[in-house]
C-alpha cells in the first residue's frame, strides 16, 4: 500500500469513527433519565412553560428527525446553542479548549518524560533492586484514583507547604509575564495528578517490551559482534521497544480527558472536562454532545496520527 | 532519508503552531478589573458552581440568585422570624381584595446615573409576565393582571382575584431591572445580559465588571448605594470564584484563597472549621424542612393508618442528632416552622418515633404481619443521591420502619432523574428537601390544594382545601394565622406531609473579614447584598 493510500485509509477509518461515537453519544443521551427542562426552569414550572422549552430545543420532534437536524448542523459546522447558557456550544467549547489542551499536553510530555526513561531503567537493571522499585511505583501508579491523589496533592503543596494555588487556572489581575507564570504555577499540580495516573502504563509496558526485545536474536547478534551494550540499548533495541509505547499513546489520549474530567473538576481548572461535569449535571445536551464530539477527534485524529508514525517506525504495517 | 526527518520536523512545528494558536493567551492590563484603591481590598468568595443566566428574572441556580442580588434590588427582604421586611419599597400591602400597592425610595439611581421608579418596577412585572419568563419570578405572579406606576415611588397591582400573599412574595422573590436597558432588547426571557452589549446597568453595592467562565466573576464597588450604613460598600471589589468540588473549596477557604464559602457547609465540616484557626462560622436560620411526602394514589397510602404508621416509624431525634450533627430543629411535624414565628404553633407535637403504635396502625389498616413480624408490603422510597444528607438519613428511615416490621426499598437515583420520577408521581414514598417556605399559604396552596405544583402527596381534602382558599383571600393578619394554623393541624393529624426537621445553615469565613450581616436561608445567608456592602476587613 502506498502512503499515501495507507493515509487516506486511516483517515477515513477515523471519520468513520467519529460518525459512530457522535451517534452513539446522541442515542445515550436521549436516553438518559431525567428532563432537561427541568434544568432550565424550576422543577414547579407549568406544564406550558416546560412544553415552550421543548419546543424552543426541539426536543418535542421525534427521535429521528432530532438525529436528522443535529447530523445536518455537525455537516455545517453548527454544534447548536447550548440549553443552559443560551450561546452557540463552539463558543462555550473554545472558551475551555486551550486550558484542556494546555494540561493534557503537559501531563502527557510529563507522562513520556518520566515513564519512559523509567521503563528503560527498569529493564536494564532487571532483576535489581532498581527494577524492583519502578515496578511498584509502576504498579501504584495504575491503582490511583484522581480524586484522592488531587486532594493529597492540594492538602501538602497547597494548604500546608504553600508552594501552589489551590484552585482556577490563573490568578486575577495579573499580566504580562506575571500572567503566564501564574499560569504555568496553577498548572503544576493538576499536570502531575494526570501524570501519576498514567505514568505507570507507561513504565510497564516499556520495561517489558524492551526486555523482551533485548532477547531477541539480533540483538544477541550485535552482542556476539562485539558492540556496546549501551549502544545496543539506545540505537538497536529502543526504536523497537518504542513501538507498543506509541501505540499506548494514542491509545491512553482517551484516559487521559477522562482523567481530566475528575481533574478539572478537583483542581478547579476551566477546561472542557469540567465543562462536561456541569453539563452532565444540567441535562445540557448540545454541550455534551458537542464536547464529546470534540474528543472523539481528538482521539481519533490522535490515533490516526499514531497509526501513521507507527507506520514510519515499522514499515512493515503499511504493507499488512 | 533526510527527507523524512524534514518532514517530522515540520510535522512537528505545525503542531507547535497550532497548540500555541490554541494555548490561553495573556489578558492585557485594562481588558479586566483591577482594584479601584490600594486601601481598599478585594473580598473573595467560593462558589461551586457558574452562572448560568445573567438575567435576574430567569435565573435559577443558586450562584446566579447570588450575584445578580448584588446588581438587581428586590423590593423586600425577610428578618430572623421569617417576616418580611423593607429594602426598595419603603411600604406596601393592599388599597382593596383585588389591588396592591409597593411605595419604593426616591434616592435610589442606577449605575448609568437613571434614577430608579416606580416605572422601572411596574414594566418588569409586567413584562415578566407577560413574556412568561421562565422561573421562579414568573411563579408568583398567576393571580397578576396589570402593574402600573402611579407615581415616580408607587406601583399598584391589580390582581385576576383576590390574593392574601401576592404583595409579599413578589416583594419577596421578585427583582427590578432597568427598563431602559431591558426594553429595548426584546423579549425580556430572551435577553442574556452578559454585558456584551456594553456591561452591566445595575442598581446594588456590587455592579459586575468582567467574568471568566469556570474562573471568577468580578464585582465592583458603587460609590453611591444608599441602602448600607454610611452609603459606600465595605469592599472595594467582590470576587466571586468557583470551586466545583466543596473540599478544594474547603481547602481554598483555609489557605486564604477566597475570604468566604457562599454555599452552606456540610454538617459533618461545622464542628471542624468551628475549630479552626483564622477562620470564623456564622449561622444563618433555615427556611425550609425536610420531609417524606407519602403519595396517596397508591392505595395503600391512601389509607391514614398507614401513613401514621409510616410517620411513628421515624426516629427524628436520631437523624437530626446524628445525621445532621445537631444542627437541625424539629418543626414539630409541621408545615408551621418555628422559623416562621408569627404561624408556628407549638401545640402540634412531632409524631412520636414509636415502631410498636406502627405496628397496631398497619394492623387497624388491615395488614397482618408474618411470623417474623413482618408485614407483606413494600413501599419504594426515592430520593437524590446528590443530597448527600438524605442519602444518609433515607437509610435510617429504611432501617427503622424494619423495626415496625415496614419494608421500605430505598431508590436514589441522580438529581435529574430523581426531578422526572417526582414530576411523574413515580413513587410510593419521596425523600427531599424544600430551601424556601416563607410564605404559609403560597407553601400550602403549592404542596395541598388539588394541582399544587408541589402537591406530592396528590391530597384533595375539601376541608383543608376550603381552609387554605379562605387563607388566601384573608387580608386581617391575626385572621389568616389562626386559619393556617387550623389547616396545619389537618395536615398533621392526616399526615398529608411529613416535616421531619429544619436545617439551620452554617458558613465559613476568613475571620479577617467582620460585618457580615446573616439573613435565613442558603439564598440569602451572609451573601446578601447589604452583608456583603456591610463586610469590611478587620484593623
Amino acid at each position: 500500500m502506498s502512503r499515501a493510500s495507507f493515509i487516506l485509509s486511516r483517515s477515513g477509518r477515523g471519520l468513520l469513527t467519529i460518525w459512530f461515537a457522535v451517534t452513539v453519544t446522541f442515542l445515550l443521551l436521549r436516553l438518559l433519565p431525567g428532563d432537561p427542562a427541568l434544568a432550565l426552569a424550576s422543577p414547579n414550572m407549568t406544564d406550558e412553560i416546560r412544553a415552550t422549552i421543548l419546543e424552543q430545543y426541539g426536543l418535542d420532534q421525534p427521535l429521528l428527525i432530532q438525529y436528522g437536524l443535529c447530523m445536518w448542523q455537525l455537516v455545517q459546522g453548527n454544534l447548536g446553542i447550548s440549553f443552559t447558557q443560551s450561546i452557540p456550544v463552539l463558543d462555550v467549547l473554545l472558551q475551555r479548549l486551550p486550558w484542556t489542551l494546555l494540561l493534557t499536553v503537559t501531563a502527557l510530555v510529563l507522562t513520556i518524560v518520566i515513564g519512559i526513561p523509567l521503563g528503560v531503567a527498569a529493564a536494564s537493571f532487571k532483576g535489581r533492586f532498581i527494577d524492583r522499585a519502578v515496578q511498584v511505583l509502576g504498579v501504584t501508579g495504575q491503582s490511583l484514583f484522581v480524586p484522592s491523589v488531587a486532594i493529597l496533592l492540594l492538602f501538602v503543596f497547597g494548604l500546608n507547604l504553600g508552594w501552589f494555588p489551590i484552585g482556577g487556572a490563573y490568578t486575577n489581575n495579573t499580566y504580562g509575564m506575571d500572567w503566564y507564570l501564574s499560569v504555568a504555577q496553577h498548572l503544576v499540580l493538576p499536570a502531575v495528578s494526570l501524570m501519576l495516573i498514567q505514568v505507570g502504563s507507561y513504565v510497564l509496558t516499556m520495561r517489558s517490551t524492551l526486555i523482551e526485545t533485548l532477547s531477541e536474536d539480533y540483538i544477541l547478534l550485535a552482542k556476539a559482534n562485539g558492540l556496546r551494550g549501551r549502544r545496543i540499548l539506545w540505537k538497536h533495541a529502543l526504536r523497537n521497544a518504542l513501538l507498543p509505547t506509541t501505540t499506548l499513546i494514542g491509545l491512553q489520549l482517551g484516559f487521559l480527558v477522562g482523567g481530566a474530567v475528575l481533574t478539572e473538576t478537583v483542581f478547579a481548572y476551566p477546561g472542557i472536562g469540567r465543562g462536561i461535569y456541569e453539563a452532565v449535571t444540567q441535562l445540557d445536551f448540545p454541550v455534551l454532545q458537542g464536547a464529546f464530539l470534540m474528543l472523539a477527534v481528538t482521539v481519533v485524529v490522535a490515533n490516526t496520527i499514531t497509526d501513521i508514525v507507527y507506520g514510519y517506525l515499522d514499515p512493515r504495517v503499511k504493507t499488512s | 532519508m533526510k527527507h523524512k526527518r524534514y518532514l517530522a520536523l515540520g510535522a512537528a512545528a505545525a503542531l507547535a503552531v497550532s497548540l500555541t494558536a490554541c494555548a490561553p493567551s495573556a489578558p492585557e492590563p485594562g481588558e479586566s478589573s483591577s482594584s479601584t484603591g490600594p486601601s481598599d481590598e478585594t473580598l473573595s468568595i467560593g462558589t461551586t458552581t457558574d452562572v448560568v443566566n445573567f438575567n435576574p428574572v430567569l435565573g435559577n441556580s443558586r450562584t446566579d440568585s447570588w450575584i445578580t442580588n448584588l446588581m438587581y434590588p428586590h423590593l423586600l427582604s425577610i428578618s430572623e422570624d421569617g417576616t418580611k421586611e423593607e429594602h426598595v419599597a419603603t411600604d406596601w400591602g393592599y388599597v382593596d381584595d383585588t389591588t396592591g400597592f409597593y411605595e419604593i425610595r426616591d434616592d435610589l439611581t442606577w449605575s448609568d446615573g437613571e434614577p430608579l421608579t416606580a416605572e422601572d418596577v411596574a414594566w418588569t412585572l409586567n413584562a415578566v409576565k407577560r413574556d412568561q419568563a421562565p422561573g421562579t419570578f414568573y411563579g408568583q405572579l398567576g393571580n397578576l393582571d396589570t402593574a402600573t406606576a402611579v407615581s415616580d415611588t408607587r406601583v399598584e397591582l391589580t390582581l385576576t382575584q383576590p390574593d392574601s400573599s401576592i404583595i409579599d412574595e413578589i416583594g419577596f422573590w421578585g427583582v427590578v431591572v432597568p427598563q431602559h436597558v431591558f426594553e429595548p432588547q426584546g423579549s425580556i426571557a430572551e435577553f442574556a445580559n452578559d454585558g456584551s452589549d456594553g456591561g452591566w446597568v445595575g442598581m446594588g453595592p456590587f455592579i459586575l465588571d468582567d467574568f471568566q467562565v469556570g474562573q471568577h466573576y468580578t464585582l465592583k464597588r458603587v460609590e453611591d448605594y444608599p441602602l448600607v450604613d454610611g452609603g459606600v460598600p465595605g469592599p472595594a471589589e467582590v470576587v466571586y470564584r468557583v470551586y466545583p468540588d466543596v473540599n478544594t473549596e474547603i481547602l481554598a477557604l483555609q489557605s486564604g484563597e477566597i475570604d468566604v464559602i457562599a454555599n452552606a457547609l456540610p454538617p459533618a465540616q461545622v464542628e471542624q472549621l468551628s475549630n479552626s484557626s483564622g477562620l470564623q462560622v456564622i449561622e444563618a436560620p433555615g427556611l425550609g424542612y425536610a420531609h417524606l411526602v407519602y403519595n396517596m394514589e397508591k392505595p395503600d397510602l391512601a389509607k391514614t393508618e398507614v401513613r401514621q404508621a409510616l410517620a411513628h416509624a421515624v426516629d427524628y431525634e436520631a437523624i437530626r442528632t446524628v445525621v445532621l450533627q445537631g444542627q437541625a430543629v424539629s418543626t414539630g411535624s409541621s408545615a408551621l416552622m418555628p422559623v416562621l414565628a408569627k404561624y408556628y404553633d407549638d401545640s402540634v407535637e412531632e409524631y412520636e418515633f414509636d415502631p410498636e403504635k406502627a405496628r397496631s396502625l398497619m394492623e387497624e389498616a388491615g395488614y397482618t404481619a408474618d411470623a417474623d413480624g413482618v408485614f407483606p408490603i413494600s413501599f419504594r422510597l426515592i430520593y437524590s443521591l446528590q443530597d448527600s444528607v438524605t442519602s444518609q438519613w433515607a437509610q435510617l428511615v429504611k432501617d427503622t420502619a424494619a423495626e415496625a416490621g415496614i419494608t421500605i426499598e430505598l431508590q436514589g437515583t441522580e438529581r435529574n432523574t430523581y426531578l422526572a420520577m417526582t414530576n411523574a408521581g413515580d413513587y410510593d414514598i419521596y425523600a427531599g428537601n424544600f430551601a424556601i417556605m416563607d410564605d404559609p399559604v403560597t407553601n400550602f396552596a403549592l404542596s395541598y390544594l388539588p394541582g399544587g405544583a408541589i402537591n406530592y402527596t396528590h391530597v384533595d381534602d375539601p376541608e383543608l382545601n376550603a381552609l387554605i382558599e379562605e387563607g388566601m383571600v384573608t387580608f386581617d393578619e391575626d385572621e389568616k394565622i389562626s386559619i393556617m394554623r387550623e389547616a396545619n393541624k389537618i395536615v398533621h393529624e392526616q399526615v398529608y406531609d411529613n416535616i421531619m426537621y429544619t436545617q439551620n445553615l452554617f458558613f465559613a469565613a476568613s475571620d479577617e473579614w467582620a460585618g457580615f450581616i446573616s439573613k435565613p436561608s442558603e439564598l440569602l445567608s451572609i451573601v446578601n447584598p447589604l452583608s456583603l456592602a456591610s463586610a469590611h476587613p478587620v484593623e
